[in-house]
């Protein structure tokens, strides 16, 4: 409990200091933001009319406690670009982003698991080779061209998904899946790469302990020790690697939405970004690295569930 | 599996020889406008003789712009690497072998920044400073930096511990020279592992920048730029995907062959 | 009687990088019914392999069985050629027939499930039981091997249970089929010397209980005195010699078996020695010459300690706040005079280590006082504790982590000197070769590292580098525990040299008593955290009077198989926890004098 109660202390500050780090990136860096959103050409009577209505003229401290006491009282502030409230624009497309996230996640967790295992059962043999080598290639291409490829391949070739766009799930639930599906695989392909070859690390580690050897002396098969003996003790290491790799995966969706059309966290941040929407850019990048922290969190909490070593201690 | 090793090894390494001589001196080879020349009539030519590669939408040399693209590549994503291993370093040594509160004050701050994913961090950046070469390289730099930091830092706290650092400081070495003698040289083999696997990530997060329009802006060549041009003509001239998206690819290959391998020898604990 | 185990020429092979390495080769032995053959050696001996070629267990350690039979009576009677069976079979065998344990308990369990889980599957298995008869006997089970609270023992994991009921476990996991044959590898390696001397104990009554033959591994000839009724001694993947444990220790006919014995301290043959005396090793004649005892020194305090408290804070809370204390080191005083040993003994937790560093303060300690040559090192500044280092200096247990893997032996016994500016150029360069000299290292290993040396060197190399500022203390910290017998003799030997020649004085901390008799002049006693007995070594070991030191002394297995000490049960108390709560005030050390100088903790 202690524990909890511990680690939900340190979100709060955490938090606090998420807000910080993104006002310091958004504002204190070099140049001059009115000119930075409308362009060096743009008329100064303009400029100084933005300025005023961003609240840009104020201190940097005011400023700062400006949004973040609009972050805790629900005013978010408005789009420049899409003129709609914030936080309207964000309960709608995190949504979207989600099922991409979870999908992809589940695609990779689904195929590295047991890719791992296999190379790491047959450690230094072919096998091992195989599933090395095809990793390796995984980690090697970026996401986007493997996007570019599904999509000639499974959407204009084949015609089986969508090329691009974005279905409401509360409209049409197939649908969603459907859309997602492309940039998921994308998105999953590359990621399984990297959780394969951890899989396999974290496998050969516990494999070479004792309390395996311990298993088979008692004569227990191979299936039991390596399927239940072993990847008990893997998996909480395994999903740790794959929490982590959230924030990797809310880093790509940024080019795989756009990519793909796919009108989500991603393809909003980067619209905020590429016209230099500053209210936008703010809440956003701080909605990411929020729910990038939490998810981390949760998986920690989740380790202390599966893991009775912490779970006691 | 010893000779899938030094298979891969050697794969890498010529890999990575051979991009590096083509980013060094390929664009002094190549005829000065190659890469800007526009032929008009020759645009999306597939591969032939006068074009081994082919060309693009406005009939320029794809092998000529793949060369240059090497070059812009590589500068951005070595600076990059160099940049996060400058800031980093200090930050992890000193953050792992002091601990206490030096120790927690740094990694809240490292942890904070891990919680913005590093391409997210980058592109901000680079809108918010203005798209360029220069600023790619800062932005990749700073993003970077936590990930090298944590590394560092958890490497210099398993060093800190150990006996021979315990030996130095019975025997009167002061903790400057214990970090420089002791410390250093003992998580110096992970930091160039971490620092070669991390070029791979900066090669496709610089791609990524480009491909978003947020690094490296036209008329420079860059790989990313190239695959971001080739989506509308996908159908029909797939080799101007296929060109960059091989050079990116190779590279990364080589870098991250060289890594693990690097990895195997130099990791003391594999020994 | 029938064999119950007939090894034939047995070779195994392992494939590495760089070819193929012969584990064992051309090993045979029988092993009676009823019968504790103990195979003894060094390490890389080849012991292990030879176990685990039993179990065919090596195969998953990358070794192959490339000749020789290994013939198991079953208990339908029929004999099975273990390196010829099929995964089948030996799945039938194995943990049913043959029970196994090993040498770490703190990992031998699986942390993730339940003691009941592990203790019933093989039962499922083997047996054919029902999940609640299974239980039912892995209670059972649990009574057999005396672990205290066996209900509830059921339900917790791993990490619950302390090393020596991990222990207790792994043998009850061993027994769960009643198998004719028990296989230990060196199953009390990791344990202390009471807990050792409790599972040792357990496995000779279930020996006997059960009628089972045991196939004991170790490296300690002590225990294999103890255990063994027939040896068989290996060395390098071979067998040197086979007998009975009589023969072997009282007639040993080959000549590695006699310099192994010579390597052996056996407690209580020191009686009635006044100083302490170097191990007389074979081949070693500039030892066998210099034995002669030490000439008396006028007695001149160089060490003193008084009321050396440590603690160390445990941390929880919300804000990582300090909510208890380790107690680690507890109100401990003690005199060590000039070219003396004071060996600090105790199990692990006692205490011994950290008092050690807190002397250096290398650990800062809570209060007390610590004078070296009249100087108060608790009270120096930072800058003036540099300096004052050079006087007092530290050899480490652990030879491979206490030199740098990345810089030249050289360089590292250098580094002192150049610290306190002793020399520079040519002069440094003379010293450290002198140095090299000392510590009987050729000289070409000066520009060497450390990894090309074996355990034994590099220790040298670390004396090497404590002597290099001519220190007057030295703290050796279980410094000869990690090296094999042969070696740690090899080490101990130069030690006593060097402080007969330079009237260094040691702090010995160790584990082991045996090599304590050998070594000290004086012995402190210590159990969670405080010196309960301390005096000269013939008072402490001859007439022990605090009733830790007088079950410690029991607990220590002798290397004399006349002298058996573990036929029946043992249970001694079992060590209490040393955390306190914050603001606990413990009472001060209190001693009576027994003899001169022979100081008991009152309780």
């Amino acid at each position: 409990m202690t524990y909890v109660l511990n680690r939900l202390l340190s979100v709060i500050l955490t938090l606090f200091l998420i807000t910080l780090v993104t006002f310091a990136v958004t504002n204190i860096l070099p140049g001059d933001v009115a000119m930075m959103i409308m362009g060096t050409q743009s008329n100064p009577e303009a400029l100084a009319g933005l300025r005023e209505s961003l609240g840009l003229n104020d201190p940097l401290l005011v400023q700062y406690a400006h949004w973040v006491g609009g972050l805790l009282t629900g005013d978010w502030g408005n789009s420049l670009i899409f003129k709609k409230p914030i936080l309207e624009l964000l309960s709608q497309k995190i949504v979207a982003s989600a099922v991409l996230v979870v999908m992809s996640m589940g695609i990779a967790l689904a195929l590295a698991i047991p890719l791992g295992v296999w190379a790491a059962v047959h450690r230094d043999k072919w096998q091992d080779t195989v599933s090395s080598s095809s990793a390796l290639l995984g980690v090697s291409l970026p996401d986007f061209f493997w996007g570019i490829v599904m999509i000639l391949v499974f959407a204009r070739w084949l015609g089986w998904f969508p090329s691009s766009g974005f279905v409401d799930p509360s409209v049409d639930f197939l649908g969603t899946l459907q859309h997602a599906f492309l940039p998921a695989l994308a998105l999953g392909l590359g990621l399984m790469a990297h959780l394969t070859r951890m899989t396999r690390s974290t496998m050969t580690g516990i494999l070479s302990q004792e309390f395996i050897r311990v298993a088979r002396a008692k004569g227990l098969s191979e299936r039991t020790v390596i399927w239940r003996y072993a990847l008990a003790n893997a998996i909480g290491p395994v999903i740790t690697i794959a929490g982590l790799q959230i924030g990797y995966l809310f880093g790509s969706i940024i080019v795989m939405e756009s990519l793909f059309g796919y009108t989500g966290m991603g393809w909003l941040t980067y619209q905020a970004l590429l016209n230099r929407d500053l209210p936008l850019i703010q809440d956003t990048v701080f909605v990411i690295a929020g729910v990038v922290m939490l998810t981390n969190l949760a998986v920690d909490l989740l380790y202390v569930v599966i893991d009775p070593r912490i779970r006691l201690g | 599996m010893k000779r899938f090793k030094t298979t891969k090894g050697m794969i890498g390494i010529v890999l990575l020889a051979l991009i590096a001589l083509i980013a060094i001196f390929g664009p002094m080879v190549i005829p000065p406008d190659a890469a800007t020349a526009m032929d008009m009539r020759a645009r999306r030519a597939p591969p032939s003789l006068t074009h081994l590669f082919g060309t693009d939408q406005l009939g320029r040399d794809l092998l000529f712009r793949v060369i240059l693209g090497t070059r812009t590549s590589l500068e951005i994503a070595v600076s990059a690497v160099l940049m996060s291993v400058v800031l980093g370093l200090p930050l992890g040594l000193i953050s792992g072998y002091f601990g206490k509160w030096i120790d927690n004050v740094l990694m809240r701050l490292v942890d904070t920044l891990l919680a913005f994913p590093a391409l997210l961090l980058a592109l901000t950046i680079s809108a918010v400073l203005g798209p360029n070469i220069q600023n790619t390289i800062i932005a990749i730099g700073v993003a970077f930096t936590p990930y090298l930091a944590r590394i560092i830092r958890g490497e210099a706290l398993r060093v800190a511990q150990m006996p021979y650092v315990e030996a130095a400081r019975s025997s009167g070495t002061t903790d400057a020279m214990i970090m420089w003698r002791h410390v250093l040289p003992n998580i110096l083999p992970a930091v160039i592992v971490q620092a070669t696997i991390s070029l791979a990530f900066a090669i496709l997060a610089e791609a990524g920048l480009s491909f978003l329009g947020l690094g490296t802006q036209p008329p420079a060549a860059s790989w990313g730029l190239m695959i971001q041009a080739s989506r509308d003509q996908l159908d029909i001239a797939p080799w101007t995907a296929v060109v960059p998206g091989l050079a990116v690819a190779l590279t990364v290959l080589g870098l991250n062959m060289f890594g693990d391998v690097l990895r195997d020898i130099l990791d003391p604990r594999s020994k | 009687m029938k064999d119950i185990v007939s090894v034939d020429h047995l070779r195994v092979e392992f494939a590495t990088d760089g070819g193929t390495v012969v584990g064992v080769e051309d090993v045979s032995f029988t092993i009676a019914p009823g019968e504790t053959l103990c195979v003894v050696g060094e390490s890389g001996s080849g012991k292990s392999v030879t176990s685990l070629s039993l179990m065919r267990l090596v195969e998953f350690g990358g070794g192959t069985i490339t000749a020789g039979s290994l013939n198991f009576e079953r208990a339908d009677g029929s004999l099975l050629d273990v390196a010829a069976a099929n995964a089948q079979v030996m799945g039938a065998v194995r943990g049913h027939e043959i029970g196994m344990i090993f040498q770490e308990p703190m990992t031998a369990l699986n942390p993730v499930f339940t003691i009941e889980r592990q203790l019933t599957d093989g039962l499922m298995l083997h047996k054919g039981l029902t999940q609640a008869a299974a239980s039912a006997r892995a209670l059972e089970l649990l009574q057999s091997v005396r672990i205290p609270e066996p209900e509830r023992r059921l339900k917790q994991y791993p990490h619950e249970l302390s090393g020596g009921m991990r222990q207790r476990v792994v043998i009850a996991m061993a027994m769960a089929c009643d198998p004719k044959l028990l296989i230990a590898d060196e199953p009390t390696t990791a344990l202390d010397v009471t807990i050792q001397a409790e599972i040792l104990a357990l496995i000779n009554r279930l020996k006997r209980e059960n009628g089972m033959a045991v196939l004991f591994i170790t490296h300690d000839m002590a225990v294999v005195a103890q255990m063994a009724d027939r040896v068989v001694v290996m060395y390098r993947g071979r067998i040197v010699e086979t007998g009975s444990v009589t023969q072997i220790f009282e007639n040993p006919q080959e000549d590695y078996t006699k310099a192994l014995l010579a390597a052996v301290p056996k407690l209580g043959e020191m009686k009635g020695k006044p100083a302490p005396e170097k191990m007389r090793l074979i081949g070693d004649e500039a030892a066998r010459a210099a034995a002669a005892p030490a000439k008396a020194r006028k007695p001149e305090v160089l060490l003193q300690v008084k009321n050396l408290t440590t603690r160390f804070p445990v941390k929880g809370g919300i804000l990582r706040r300090t909510v208890a204390q380790v107690h680690a080191v507890e109100d401990v005083s003690f005199s060590l005079n000039v070219g003396e040993t004071l060996a600090l003994v105790g199990e692990s937790g006692c205490g011994k280590s950290s008092c050690g560093r807190s002397i250096l303060r290398l650990i800062e300690p809570t209060s007390g006082e610590v004078w070296i040559g009249g100087r108060d090192i608790g009270a120096l500044s930072h800058a003036d504790l540099r300096r004052a280092r050079a006087d007092m200096q530290m050899v480490f247990q652990d030879p491979f982590a206490s030199l740098n893997p990345y810089r030249r032996l050289k360089d590292q016994v250098a580094e002192p000197i150049l610290n306190f500016g002793l020399a520079t150029g040519a002069a440094l360069d003379a010293m450290v070769l002198q140095l090299f000299d000392r510590v009987r290292l050729p000289r070409d290993f000066m520009n060497r590292y450390p990894h090309e040396l074996s355990g034994g060197q590099r220790q040298r190399v670390a004396i090497a580098r404590a002597l290099a500022v001519n220190p007057k203390l030295i703290v050796a910290d279980e410094a000869v525990s990690a090296l094999d017998v042969s070696v740690q003799a090899q080490v101990l030997n130069l030690m006593m040299e060097l402080q007969e020649d330079l009237g260094l004085s040691y702090l010995f901390i160790s584990h082991d008593m045996a090599v304590v008799e050998r070594v000290a002049h004086q012995v402190g006693v210590m159990y969670l955290g405080r010196i309960v007995e301390i005096g000269p070594r013939s008072a402490v070991f001859d007439s022990p009077q605090h009733p830790y030191t007088q079950s410690l002394l029991s607990a220590v297995p002798i290397a004399d198989p006349r002298k058996r000490r573990f036929g029946e049960d043992l249970a001694f108390k079992p060590i209490t926890s040393p955390i306190f709560p914050l603001g606990h005030k413990p009472a001060p050390s209190t001693y009576t004098e027994v003899t001169p100088g022979h100081f008991v903790l009152s309780l």
